[in-house]
């Protein structure tokens, strides 16, 4: 593979790689989300068995390495489930990412003041309309610094995936140094687009941060 | 004389071993202004959100016109709906802006449609003055200003009855003018009202009723002239004039 040798040349031959972690990376992110806020809101307002499932969930996955995850959905889950590696390393991903974003977005809920609650059930709001139309938009926009870390966190460990062969940045960079012998090119390209997709991002979400900031 | 608006009958609340409210009944009727006083912790807020069930009372009964909302499988949530209450933290909602504080009950709750919501939150707005700051978020505005905005609010849902819970003991004494204005002009409307309040020279003025509580009991009632001037029990008359004595009456 001599066409490899340059830099440009290196670097067009792992872009797609780019598109592959970007997706990994949004999907997990997106999962996680959901499954955040909704733990999070359990661990807070919801019963003792609720309570308690949400705890449980949050402990556990966060005391197992993420690859551990990845490799029993790959390995075991999609034995039942019909998942592509590109989907089995996704959602381990996300699911990963859910526990730490349950703890961040249950912080983030408690630090909202409980006479918000109080008005919001004062004008005649249910509970769930409460939560979900005056503590959680308050409680998203408290979050946002912690989700920006948890996002690059989420995308550098969305590398793991390559490990059952999804053909994202660090997969096609470890092909490349393989068929090249030019592993510092290889590895070195990776972590420039690494770095410029974390540093992109963080300056896209400091604006974001900037704002919806709320003053209480 | 009118049936009451709301019927308090011998009403209890305790949390845990500690009893707040040991058998409190009154009746309100329609467009009085009845102005709760008394020491602090004797209950006098938690008496006010046993009235829209943000505090579940022990035992006891309201009723509200000639539902009983304290009854088994009442909803609460539709009950408070008919309540407007107001805090002494304002607890605007940060997130929005003040017409958003106004109308987020009105589209979510009451259902109707955004369009009338904003126009009947820019006419509650007006009638407590801060038209002008409809676009401002709560952070941006004074005290006085947020309570207004809490005012507003609770008009929005054009409830029965409003409560106020201390509204004015979070201010600065110069901004609890303008808060006091707007519920005198509420009260002249013609609002039926049950205020909890520091306030004695408001009481004096606006309310048709003042109640004194005193350790979790209505020690007494009557109308501003009978309690403040000619009061019965020894409490009311000692609580009075540590009052007047701060006010340099």
């Amino acid at each position: 593979m001599e066409f490899l040798t340059s830099a440009a040349d290196m670097m067009k031959f792992l872009i797609p790689g780019l598109g592959v972690t970007i997706s990994v990376t949004a999907i997990a992110l997106a999962i996680g989300c959901v499954f955040g806020a909704a733990m999070a809101v359990l661990r807070v307002y919801g019963g003792p068995v609720a309570r308690t499932i949400a705890l449980v969930y949050s402990i556990l996955i966060r005391a197992v390495p993420v690859i551990v995850i990845i490799f029993i959905l790959f390995f075991v889950i999609s034995e039942v489930i019909d998942l592509t590696p590109f989907m089995s390393g996704a959602f381990a991903l996300g699911f990963a990412s859910g526990a730490y974003q349950t703890e961040i977005f249950r912080g983030a809920i408690l630090s909202i003041p409980s006479g918000q609650m109080r008005a919001a059930r004062g004008i005649g709001m249910s509970r769930f309309q409460a939560i979900r139309c005056i503590i959680l938009p308050q409680a998203f926009r408290v979050a946002i610094p912690s989700l920006i870390n948890e996002i690059s966190l989420v995308l550098k460990d969305s590398s793991l995936v390559f490990v059952i062969g999804v053909p994202e940045l660090l997969r096609r960079a470890q092909y490349a140094s393989a068929s090249t012998m030019e592993p510092l090119l290889a590895f070195g390209c990776a972590a420039l687009f690494y770095m410029a997709m974390t540093l992109t991002l963080s300056k896209a979400l400091e604006a974001v941060e900037k704002k919806f900031a709320v003053n209480f | 004389m009118k049936n009451p608006l709301l019927r308090i009958e011998n009403l209890c609340k305790s949390f845990g071993e500690a009893d707040v409210i040991k058998g409190v009944s009154f009746e309100v009727y329609p467009s009085e202004v009845i102005v709760v006083i008394g020491s602090s912790g004797t209950g006098k807020s938690t008496m006010l959100q046993c009235l829209n069930l943000l505090h579940r009372p022990s035992s006891g009964k309201i009723f509200l016109e000639d539902t009983e909302i304290t009854a088994p499988g009442m909803n609460e949530d539709h009950v408070r709906r008919q309540m407007g209450m107001v805090f002494q933290e304002f607890n605007l909602f940060n997130h929005l802006n003040v017409l958003g504080n106004v109308t987020v009950g009105m589209t979510r709750v009451l259902k109707i449609p955004a369009a009338q919501a904003k126009e009947q939150a820019m006419a509650e707005l007006s009638r407590v003055g801060l038209a002008d700051h409809a676009d401002k978020y709560p952070a941006q505005l004074s005290g006085g200003q947020k309570q207004r905005v809490g005012i507003a609010r609770a008009l929005g849902m054009n409830p029965k009855v409003m409560l106020f819970d201390e509204p004015t003991s979070a201010l600065d004494p110069e901004l609890t003018g303008e808060v006091l204005a707007v519920m005198q002009q509420l009260a002249a409307d013609g609002m039926t009202m049950v205020i909890v309040s520091h306030e004695m020279g408001f009481a004096r003025e606006v309310a048709d009723r003042v109640i004194f509580m005193e350790n979790g009991y209505i020690e007494e009632q009557g109308t501003p002239d009978q309690v403040f001037n000619t009061p019965k029990s020894d409490r009311t008359r000692a609580f009075l004039s540590v009052i007047n004595r701060m006010e340099g009456v």
